[in-house]
């Protein structure tokens, strides 16, 4: 009896320590998303995403907020402040000067961008995470084509 | 159409003179902290909208929620959706002034202290701020610096019990704008 019951607490304590593993590394610890390998929620041109946020912020912010956007338009620049490489795709002057979409890419993706000439034809895929009354701003950037 | 013509000329210089006067970036930065025995959290944005007009001093900068990157993925998950609701509150903002923007003179390279005052709006709540930063002008750029606190209770930041212990009542927020004059 005394033996079985010492076998029971070692199993549970055995599962309890399993538990404890998979909630520090697959919960606590988890990795970030990996977008470069995430599905696309929207497949669609830049400018259309940008005009859907500038007639209405609200609605656009419910739509594309949170989620992975593959946007397809024309390259105007790669800016690099900092440590960051960014890829402006462009549709408006405004009071900030350029407005549209902002592209900041992954570092194993900044290379593919600065090597384009502006004017190409570029779709970059990454998550969206707002707008903020004059771009619309894109993380986590890679290249899809 | 020669007094159209002069009035959109007169538009036009209003315009230059106006822009002339203005300092933007599109890639601030803003950081808070929080430190508890238990553990330091950090996150950082580099994603801030900032301008300030050098002739009235107007001061604001636009900060979405979801850009703000953790360490971990966990935090980060939490912070959007159980405490700043980034969903329903998308955007954080300040919008004020310079008090003594008088003093800055934006010719000389030079560090000058100044004392910011505005609305700061965290998920919907607006609270009136008074923060003492500096302003460096350098090489016809102005480089922008605060660290301030912030009372989480303030703008309606509930943490829940079972983590209360890990995460401070008061975080603590550092902002670095590299502002360039607005070229038109």
């Amino acid at each position: 009896m005394k033996r079985k019951i010492l076998t029971a607490g070692a199993v549970l304590a055995g599962l309890g320590l399993i538990a404890g593993i998979f909630v520090y590394f697959f919960l606590f610890n988890k990795p970030h998303t990996d977008y470069s390998k995430a599905e696309a929620d929207f497949e669609m041109k830049a400018v259309a995403v940008f005009e859907e946020f500038r007639t209405n912020p609200e609605l656009a912010s419910g739509k594309y907020n949170g989620k992975v956007l593959s946007l397809t338009g024309e390259l105007t620049a790669v800016e690099q402040p900092d440590s960051l490489t960014i890829a402006v795709f462009s549709y408006e002057e405004g009071m900030f000067g350029s407005e549209g979409v902002r592209f900041t890419m992954l570092p194993e993706y900044a290379g593919s961008v600065i090597a384009v000439a502006p004017g190409s034809t570029l779709t970059l895929k990454g998550l969206c995470t707002g707008y903020n009354e004059t771009d619309v701003i894109m993380e986590h950037c890679s290249v899809v084509k | 159409m020669k007094k159209a013509t002069i009035l959109f000329m007169f538009a036009l210089l209003a315009t230059v003179s106006v822009s002339a006067q203005k300092y933007i970036t599109k890639n601030g930065y803003i950081r808070f902290f929080s430190s508890t025995p238990v553990e330091d959290i950090e996150a950082h944005n580099r994603q801030v909208n900032s301008a300030l007009d050098q002739k009235n001093g107007d001061f604001v900068f636009k900060v979405l929620m979801k850009s703000f990157q953790f360490e971990k993925a966990l935090m980060q998950e939490h912070f959007n959706e159980n405490y700043v609701e980034s969903d329903k509150f998308p955007n954080a903002t300040f919008s004020g002034k310079v008090k003594n923007i008088g003093e800055i003179d934006f010719t000389r390279n030079g560090v000058y202290q100044t004392t910011v005052e505005g609305d700061l709006t965290i998920k919907g709540i607006t609270k009136k701020v008074t923060e003492k930063g500096t302003f460096e002008v350098k090489d016809g750029k102005v480089i922008g610096k605060s660290t301030f606190n912030i009372l989480l209770a303030d703008y309606g930041i509930k943490i829940p019990n079972t983590v209360a212990s890990n995460i401070s009542k008061t975080i603590q927020i550092d902002v670095e704008v590299n502002l360039e004059k607005l070229a038109k």
